[in-house]
């Protein structure tokens, strides 16, 4: 069974993917907030903005095809806001574009910041910015377990499957979603028990002990030191 | 319902940023002093077990499909702290597995969806239910924490997108709220479905009222997380409104405000000075949830 | 060296909801011995496990290594007991399979710089390759699953193996690779299973569990021989042993 829709590319070798997680998220939420800080009717920051995630799309490695159909999920809610932009003043256009751009560009980023760091590297370095530790476990659990979790459900779909004849009444078919939910949740219980004996039995009192640090090397204090520039840059000459 | 980055002002993204922040700092505190070390492989897995649900569909009239998102579920199950944190969990992992809403829009979509559905779910089931073993008010209090839940959630997204003049409430209120009006049909089913199971073949899980204690932490998210959401909604509902909140939505005001400006955030949230119908809202909500609690007090304690 | 690894009196154990998963087993087992407890599912074989590092506890004493269980030091005990649950899921819960060989040294306070030798140690000995390190436990098969737990157990260098269930599901190849590892081991060791065969091979004590009570105990080939008893609890003679 693959579950290749969360960690595809994380696994590749470009100068993003050597980057020490702690960069990637901190410099990352700060391109995020930079986009996001544009005003509306500034186009050549936007511009800049756009060249430097295209730039970061190709050094990434992570294929267009990806990026773009990730993006694509945005559509409805550009179009359910667009409709409410006040088109007859003639703002309509900038405030739109505005929006797009500021959308789809901060959803890539996004994007590029996950694929391009494992998840665990990411969890790493969460920890160390600062993420209560409850909800760092919390995560690297849920990571670990979506995946036993994913193959039961598909188990259960297709017993499901297996066992309809004729055409699903809504009452019955939620019925039976309950008792599979429901199944699902109890396993869950019972798997989470098992899982705090395993936890015990290898001398853990539930904490999670975290690993020493892995590498942070130049390229890291030179990628923040170059989006900073870029940024002030962009706010500041165009 | 996931709100992406871009749709919401910064400053409102910021302002629940702050919030969510905040509360989940509370939480992590909250669920450590109580027996930390089994609830969190089950908080864990629970999380697991929502993203895992979520992608079990359910045809809802015509193409769309719906899903159980869980909130309400998971608080009358864990308790609304703990739900809050593993609905939290859950959605900070959509966002960056699915990129399923923003990163700097984290904030609100926690509080929407982890906070307002925890406890609005809960408070709903817990003033509805009764633990007298009987079948059907079980279905019907879970079924009306469900549906609450999905409708006041979806209200304060549009609020948010609203305030954050990405679209006003005009339009934003009656599609979400409407929208999601119908698609809390299947959550308010799924959720009783899957409590009338467990009350089958777990009942010990169900027992809320004995094992979740109402204190402080409770009656401030109740507070933030429903009586606001509330409070906003009838606002919105009423026909007259003070000024300053009528130009908030209107359409057309720019989603650009920087992020610093402070003194503009609270510019604009500072709704309790404008009536004391406000206040009195707030009183009857309030006065609400303590009628729930002195009429559940004598059956708390064993 | 004590010449008990494990002395179980008396020890009873009832579940939460009421069921009695124990009666009153007597149970002592010589350093370096090995002992197979078989018996139908339900017999109560993963509870009694569960009693040799404190995970449950019962009425009765339990003395590992001469420690009573209630007075001594449960880490220590818990590195000296290695538990391989039945479910390799259940074990393997960190992003990554090094991470979850790492986890039993670090909480036992091992220094961070003696750790990453004694993983590939452990991997090594269990068959991974070292490419595996860094892998999410989910891309790996049953079979490699079921030994990334065995080795996040071997790792703490356990004087005790506990081991319930291990040839679970295995295929053909997998399962002649556990036995021959388990085989390996110094340690002494607890198996509680359904493969009498693997029981036959790698264990000269056998222990027939039923209903939470002890129903037989001695030599292994004589006991499995025993047809009538095989199928009084639910068991059957081995094939390996009919005909003869």
């Amino acid at each position: 069974m693959k579950h290749s829709f969360i960690d595809r590319y994380a696994a590749l070798d470009s100068p993003l993917h050597l980057l020490d997680a702690r960069t990637k998220l901190l410099g990352f939420t700060v391109l995020i907030g930079a986009v996001l800080l544009v005003p509306p009717g500034k186009p050549f920051a936007f511009f800049a903005y756009f060249f430097l995630t295209a730039a970061l799309m190709g050094i990434s490695q992570v294929p267009l095809t990806f990026v773009v159909a990730r993006t694509l999920v945005i559509l409805p809610f550009v179009l359910l806001a667009g409709l409410a932009l006040p088109w007859r003043t003639g703002d309509g256009w900038t405030l739109f574009s505005t929006l797009l751009l500021r959308s789809t560009l901060s959803l890539i980023l996004l994007i590029l910041l996950t694929n391009t760091t494992r998840f665990a590297e990411l969890l790493r370095g969460l920890r160390k910015l600062g993420c209560p530790r409850i909800l760092a476990m919390n995560l690297g659990f849920l990571y670990r377990y979506l995946f036993v979790l994913t193959e039961e459900v598909m188990r259960m779909r297709q017993a499901r499957d297996c066992r309809r004849v004729g055409s699903a009444r809504p009452r019955a078919e939620m019925k039976l979603l309950g008792s599979m939910l429901g199944t699902l949740l109890l396993r869950s219980f019972e798997r989470a028990e098992r899982m705090y004996q395993a936890m015990l039995s290898r001398g853990s009192s539930g904490d999670f002990p975290i690993l020493a640090p892995r590498r942070f090397s130049w390229r890291d204090p030179a990628f923040l030191a170059g989006l900073g520039l870029f940024i002030w840059m962009a706010e500041f000459l165009t | 319902m996931h709100i992406p980055d871009g749709f919401l002002s910064n400053r409102v993204a910021v302002a629940f940023d702050a919030i969510s922040g905040v509360g989940i700092l509370l939480s992590a505190r909250r669920v450590k002093l109580e027996a930390s070390a089994r609830a969190v492989p089950m908080m864990g897995v629970l999380a697991a077990f929502v993203f895992a649900a979520q992608m079990l569909n359910f045809p809802v009239l015509g193409g769309t499909s719906g899903h159980l998102v869980g909130g309400a579920l998971l608080a009358i199950i864990l308790g609304p702290v703990p739900a809050v944190l593993t609905m939290a969990t859950v959605i900070i992992a959509q966002a960056l597995f699915l990129q399923d809403g923003g990163l700097i829009a984290l904030g609100a979509n926690i509080f929407n969806i982890g906070g307002v559905t925890a406890f609005s779910g809960y408070a709903v089931f817990r003033l509805l239910w009764r633990n007298d073993g009987g079948g059907r008010r079980l279905t019907v209090a879970a079924f009306a924490a469900g549906w609450i839940s999905m409708v006041l959630s979806a209200a304060g997204c549009a609020v948010e997108l609203a305030v954050s003049g990405a679209i006003p409430l005009r339009l934003g209120l009656p599609a979400m709220v409407g929208y999601h009006a119908l698609i809390g049909i299947a959550e308010g089913g799924l959720t009783a479905s899957v409590l009338a199971f467990l009350a089958r073949v777990r009942p010990d899980l169900i027992e809320t009222p004995r094992r979740v204690k109402l204190g402080a932490g409770e009656w401030a998210g109740a507070f933030i997380f429903v009586a606001i959401p509330l409070l906003i909604l009838a606002l919105a509902g009423s026909s007259s409104l003070p000024d300053p909140l009528q130009k908030l939505i209107e359409p057309g005001s720019a989603p650009s405000a920087k992020a610093g400006d402070a003194q503009a955030l609270f510019s604009t949230l500072r709704l309790w000075e404008y009536s004391w119908e406000f206040a009195a809202l707030v009183a009857v909500i309030f006065l609400v949830f303590l009628a729930g609690r002195i009429v559940h007090g004598g059956k708390a304690h064993r | 060296m004590t010449e008990y690894a494990v002395r179980i009196t008396r020890l009873q154990y009832t579940y939460p909801d009421g069921t009695k998963a124990l009666e009153g087993i007597d149970l002592d087992v010589r350093t370096g011995e090995r002992v197979a407890l078989v018996g139908p599912s339900g017999a109560g074989k993963s509870t009694l496990l569960l009693h040799l590092n404190g995970v449950l506890t019962g009425a009765g004493t339990v003395r590992i290594l001469g420690k009573a269980l209630d007075g001594g030091d449960l880490r220590e005990i818990r590195r000296q007991v290695g538990m391989v649950f039945q479910d390799p899921n259940d074990q393997l819960f960190c992003p990554t399979v090094f991470e979850d060989v790492a986890f039993g040294p670090l909480n036992l306070g091992i220094p961070q710089g003696e750790i990453p030798a004694r993983v590939d140690k452990a991997l090594r000995d269990v068959g991974l390759e070292q490419s595996m390190r860094y892998r999410s436990s989910h891309h790996l098969s049953l079979g490699e699953r079921k030994r990334a737990a065995f080795a996040a157990v071997l790792v703490m260098e356990p004087a005790i193996l506990a081991l319930d269930e291990p040839t679970g599901n295995l295929d053909p190849r997998n399962r002649r690779h556990l036995i021959e590892l388990v085989g390996g081991l110094p340690a002494t060791l607890l198996l509680a299973t359904h493969d009498l065969e693997m029981a036959l091979s790698l264990c000269q004590r056998l222990v027939v569990m039923d209903r939470g009570k002890i129903w037989a105990d001695g030599d292994a080939r004589a006991l499995l021989s025993d047809s009538r008893l095989m199928e009084e609890h639910g068991l059957e003679v081995p094939l390996s042993l009919r005909g003869h």
